[in-house]
C-alpha cells in the first residue's frame, strides 16, 4: 500500500490533548450515574482480574490500579467494577482524533485519550498559538456535541465532561506532553518558542518516560527536577543510565523535540463510467452505481480505511449534471451501506436527464477495524467486546420482563483463599 | 460479600445444617433445612480449616460424606460456635 501514500506529514511545533482515564469517561458518558458514584474499570487482558483505571472517587477511597478485586472491595465497600469495552474505547477515541483532523491535518495518536496535533503552519489560517488552541479546544467540545459531523448532529459522538480534558503547546511532543499535564482540567499552558528551558526546569523527573527502577535511582542521587538532571554533564548521565539517560538529558534540557507525525490519511479515489447510450432508467443507474462502488472498494488505497464521505455525481445530456454526497454516520466498507444513502437521493431527486457518464468519489475515510483495535490490548479483548454488545439486546430484554438482569459475570476475587465461599463471587452484568 | 444493591453476591456461600454425630463425633443424620433428615452411610475425607486467627478466628472441620442412596456432601462444623454447615469443597 504504500507505494500509493505519500511521506507522512511533520510538525515541529505540538499541541498534545489529553483526556486522563479515558475510558473511564466513555463509561460515564454512557452511564452518566457513574459520575457520582466511586467506581473503576476492570483490566481488559489480565488473567487475575485486577482493577485498571480508577475513578476520583474512589482513588479518594484508596483504591489503585493494579490492585485485585478483592482489595478494591476492601477499600471500597460501594465500588462500582465496570467490565471494559476496548472497542467502544478506540470508536470514541476515533472520533476524539476525526475532529482533531479537522483543526490540522497532522494528528498523531499516542495511547488512548492521547494525542499529538502538529501546527507548523497553521499560523495563517487561525493566528497566534492562543487561537490555535482555542481552535483546537472548540473542535473538542464540538466533538462532544457530535457538531463536526453535520450527519450525527442528532445525536452526540462523542461526550465527555468539557472539563476532562487537558492541552498542552510547545516546541516537541516532550513539552507539550509535560505542559498538557500540567494544565487544569479544560485548560491549556502555552510554552512559547524560547521559553522551553525555564518551563521545564521546574518540573519534576517523573514527567520523563522512566521506569520505576530508574525513577528511584535518579531520586536516590539527590535528582528530583529537570533542572537538576540538566545541569549535569550529559556524559554523566549517560555514564548511568546508558542510552535512556541520553534521551532523558536531552529532554530534560530542552535540547531534542521529537516532531509530530501525523497518519497518512488515502486521497480520494473516483471511479466513472461512460454509458454507450445516455440512460435514464433508474433501476440501471442504481446498477451501474452499486458496481462503481464496488469497483471503488476494491482499490488498493482503500486498503485498512473505511469510507466515511462519498459522492456519485452525473453528466446529463445537454451540459447538465446531478450530484448525490453522503457523510456516513458509521464508517463503512460495505458496499450496500454505502450505496444505501445515494439510492435514497436517486429515488427522492433523480436526475433531470439521461445520464452520459457516472462518477462514485470516496472523499473522506476512516481508520479499518485493524487500525481501530490498535488501542484494544489483544484480539482477544476485541472479541469479548463483540460477545457483550450481541449480549446488550438480549439482556435489555431479560431487564425489561424480569425487572432485573438475570445474567452474571464470575469473576475472581480471592481465588487463593482457603474459604470456598471468599475465592468467586458474582457481579450484575450490565451491558 | 455485596457491593451495593445486589452488586457482587459470593458463590459457595454454606447453608446451614443439623447434624447429629455418633459417638466418635462424626457425622451420622443430617437434616437440611428442607426438613428431611438423611441418614450418613460413609465418611470420608476429614480436613481442618484455621484462618484469620489475627481478627476473627475462623477454625472449621470439614468432613465429607456419602448419604444413605448415594449423594456425596461436604459439611463443616464451626468450631467456635458448634454449629454445621455444608458447602461444596
Amino acid at each position: 500500500m504504500d507505494r500509493y501514500l505519500s511521506p507522512p506529514p511533520t510538525s515541529s511545533v505540538a499541541v498534545c490533548v489529553w483526556i486522563p482515564l479515558f475510558a473511564l469517561r466513555c463509561e460515564e458518558a454512557r452511564r452518566p450515574e457513574l459520575a457520582s458514584q466511586p467506581s473503576a474499570l476492570l483490566a481488559p487482558d489480565a488473567s487475575r482480574r485486577v482493577v485498571w483505571q480508577v475513578s476520583p472517587l474512589a482513588r479518594h477511597a484508596g483504591v489503585r490500579p493494579g490492585m485485585t478485586v478483592s482489595q478494591a472491595i476492601g477499600l471500597c465497600p460501594a465500588l462500582r467494577l465496570c467490565e471494559p469495552d476496548p472497542v467502544h474505547y478506540d470508536e470514541r477515541f476515533a472520533l476524539l482524533l476525526a475532529a482533531l483532523a479537522r483543526v490540522s491535518p497532522v494528528v498523531e495518536p499516542a495511547e488512548l485519550g492521547l494525542a499529538y496535533v502538529g501546527t507548523d503552519g497553521l499560523e495563517g489560517l487561525y493566528g497566534g498559538p492562543e487561537q490555535i488552541v482555542e481552535a483546537i479546544k472548540r473542535g473538542m467540545r464540538n466533538a462532544e456535541r457530535g457538531a463536526f459531523d453535520p450527519a450525527s448532529s442528532s445525536s452526540s459522538a462523542f461526550r465527555v465532561p468539557r472539563s476532562a480534558f487537558r492541552v498542552g503547546w510547545g516546541q516537541g511532543k516532550f513539552v507539550a506532553w509535560v505542559a498538557a499535564t500540567r494544565a487544569k482540567p479544560g485548560c491549556a499552558i502555552i510554552v512559547h518558542a524560547g521559553e522551553e528551558g525555564k518551563f521545564l526546569a521546574a518540573q519534576p523527573v517523573a514527567v520523563l518516560p522512566l521506569d520505576p527502577d530508574a525513577h528511584r535511582r535518579l531520586r536516590q542521587l539527590g535528582l528530583r527536577t529537570l533542572g537538576q538532571l540538566a545541569a549535569l554533564p550529559e556524559e554523566a548521565i549517560v555514564s548511568q543510565f546508558g542510552r535512556a539517560g541520553r534521551r532523558w538529558w536531552r529532554l530534560a534540557a530542552g535540547a531534542t523535540a521529537e516532531p509530530v507525525v501525523g497518519r497518512v490519511l488515502p486521497e480520494p479515489i473516483s471511479v466513472s463510467l461512460t454509458f454507450f447510450t445516455p440512460v435514464a432508467d433508474r433501476e440501471m443507474l442504481v446498477l451501474a452505481l452499486e458496481r462503481l462502488i464496488e469497483r471503488a472498494l476494491r482499490h488498493p488505497r482503500r486498503t485498512g480505511w473505511r469510507v466515511q464521505a462519498v459522492r456519485a455525481r452525473a453528466e446529463l445530456e445537454r451540459a447538465a449534471s446531478w450530484l448525490a454526497a453522503a457523510t456516513l454516520k458509521d464508517p463503512s466498507a460495505d458496499r450496500d451501506h454505502i450505496a444505501a444513502p445515494l439510492k435514497t437521493r436517486l429515488a427522492q431527486a433523480p436526475p433531470a436527464g439521461a445520464v452520459e457518464r457516472l462518477v462514485v468519489e470516496f472523499t473522506a475515510f476512516a481508520p479499518g477495524t485493524a487500525e481501530l483495535q490498535l488501542f484494544a490490548r489483544d484480539a482477544g479483548a476485541a472479541a469479548r467486546a463483540g460477545q457483550r454488545r450481541a449480549l446488550r439486546s438480549a439482556v435489555q430484554e431479560i431487564t425489561l420482563r424480569l425487572k432485573r438482569p438475570m445474567l452474571h459475570h464470575v469473576i475472581e476475587v480471592q481465588p487463593w483463599s482457603r474459604l470456598p465461599e471468599r475465592r468467586y463471587a458474582l457481579i450484575d452484568y450490565e451491558p | 460479600m455485596r457491593n451495593g444493591p445486589d452488586r457482587l453476591r459470593a458463590l459457595n456461600v454454606p447453608q446451614r445444617v443439623q447434624v447429629e454425630v455418633d459417638g466418635r463425633g462424626t457425622p451420622a443424620i443430617v437434616k437440611r433445612e428442607t426438613g428431611s433428615a438423611t441418614r450418613v452411610e460413609a465418611v470420608g475425607e476429614m480436613w481442618r480449616i484455621n484462618d484469620e486467627w489475627w481478627r476473627q478466628p475462623i477454625v472449621r472441620h470439614y468432613v465429607e460424606v456419602v448419604l444413605e442412596g448415594g449423594g456425596r456432601l461436604v459439611l463443616f462444623e464451626d468450631q467456635i460456635t458448634g454449629e454445621w454447615w455444608m458447602q461444596k469443597p
